[in-house]
């Protein structure tokens, strides 16, 4: 399998997670937040498929053209592990979906990140919000949700707050 | 239609393409050339579709993972309006296939790059040599090919150098030998 076959997997993984996702919250209330912006084409994806949600953006820095980046007000930059709980202070269990695609070539870095994360959620997201995520991100009271079909295990993942 | 479904849309145009020109070019003997390094996904799916060939890159500043760059023998590093005719006096005629992914955000700079690398096509394609690039890149002697199925006009473009005038020497030398 080449780069080239990795990558195209890797987004119709993050494609079909993302809309699954979408399709299993049309009830519950509350914003989307996007972890990581990186090119602006996962956010520009959700808020097609959620068009009417707010979309709150994280990033480090922004790095997307004008046509792929939220609104000021929509755009959280920072350390994602200041900028999190702050979030968190503002929406206490009312996040309806979280996607974070964070991960970079570091495993370690990426693990770090992943375990702040996670610990974050149980804070964030109302009852049955969904975090869809490039790596694991169960946490406390969490159900792991199942793939949608042509997904193979371990290439995305989608998680279910209790 | 989201930004993450033309990437998605782009990429797999462009493995489709890049998968029938491996098989347009089976019999064509010659290097291939891939325009445009960037993080070096496609010059990694050309090794491995066609292992035995030749690959020269062309990259203004090397920026891929480690494991897809091409050694200092095989990569013409620098600006490609100076590369390219240079590439184009070295192999003038041998290129089995032409690899251009040259797209920016500047549509404008792209047809001026994609009109650029067209006039130096003719000399670098050995007769019947593909063209597979992202712009048009057409030029006055080549034939558009049909596209694979699922790869929208536009999207990606196929062409080939006419091996008319070609195979007809050939044949013409043939016949003289045979007779």
């Amino acid at each position: 399998m080449s780069r080239l076959d990795s990558v195209i997997r890797r987004l119709q993984a993050q494609r079909a997670c993302l809309e699954h996702a979408a399709a299993l919250v049309p009830e519950l209330p509350g914003p989307v937040f996007e972890l990581g912006l990186g090119h602006g084409r996962t956010f520009d994806h959700l808020r097609e498929i959620c068009p009417e949600r707010e979309i709150f953006v994280f990033d480090r820095q922004l790095a997307a053209t004008a046509e792929c980046a939220p609104d000021a007000d929509h755009l959280i930059l920072g350390d994602i592990r200041e900028t999190l709980p702050r979030a968190a202070r503002r929406f206490p269990k009312a996040v309806a979906l979280i996607h974070s695609d964070i991960g970079t070539g570091d495993a370690r870095r990426n693990a770090c990140l992943a375990a702040c994360v996670a610990a974050h959620l149980p804070a964030l997201l109302c009852p049955g919000g969904i975090v869809v995520s490039d790596q694991d991100l169960a946490h406390d009271g969490s159900t792991r949700l199942a793939l949608p079909e042509g997904v193979g295990a371990g290439r995305y993942f989608m998680n279910r707050a209790s | 239609m989201s930004r993450l479904d033309i990437n998605i849309r782009r990429l797999k145009a462009q493995r489709a393409c890049l998968n029938r020109a491996a098989e347009l070019i089976a019999r064509l003997p010659g290097p291939i050339l891939e325009l445009g390094l960037g993080n070096g996904r496609t010059y990694h799916h050309l090794r491995e579709i066609m292992p035995e060939r030749e690959i020269f890159v062309f990259e203004r500043e090397v920026a891929a993972h480690p494991d897809c760059i091409p050694d200092d023998d095989h990569l013409f590093l620098g600006d490609i309006r100076d590369t390219l005719p240079a590439a184009a006096r070295r192999f003038a005629g041998q290129i089995a296939l032409v690899h251009a992914d040259v797209g920016s955000a500047n549509l404008a700079r792209d047809a001026r790059l994609a009109s650029f690398i067209a006039a130096h096509l003719p000399t670098l394609l050995r007769p019947g040599g593909v063209v597979a690039a992202d712009r048009d890149a057409g030029f006055a002697e080549a034939r558009t090919l049909e596209l694979p199925d699922g790869v929208a006009p536009g999207v990606y473009f196929l062409f080939a150098r006419a091996p008319a005038s070609g195979e007809a020497a050939v044949k013409a030398a043939r016949s003289g030998a045979g007779s």
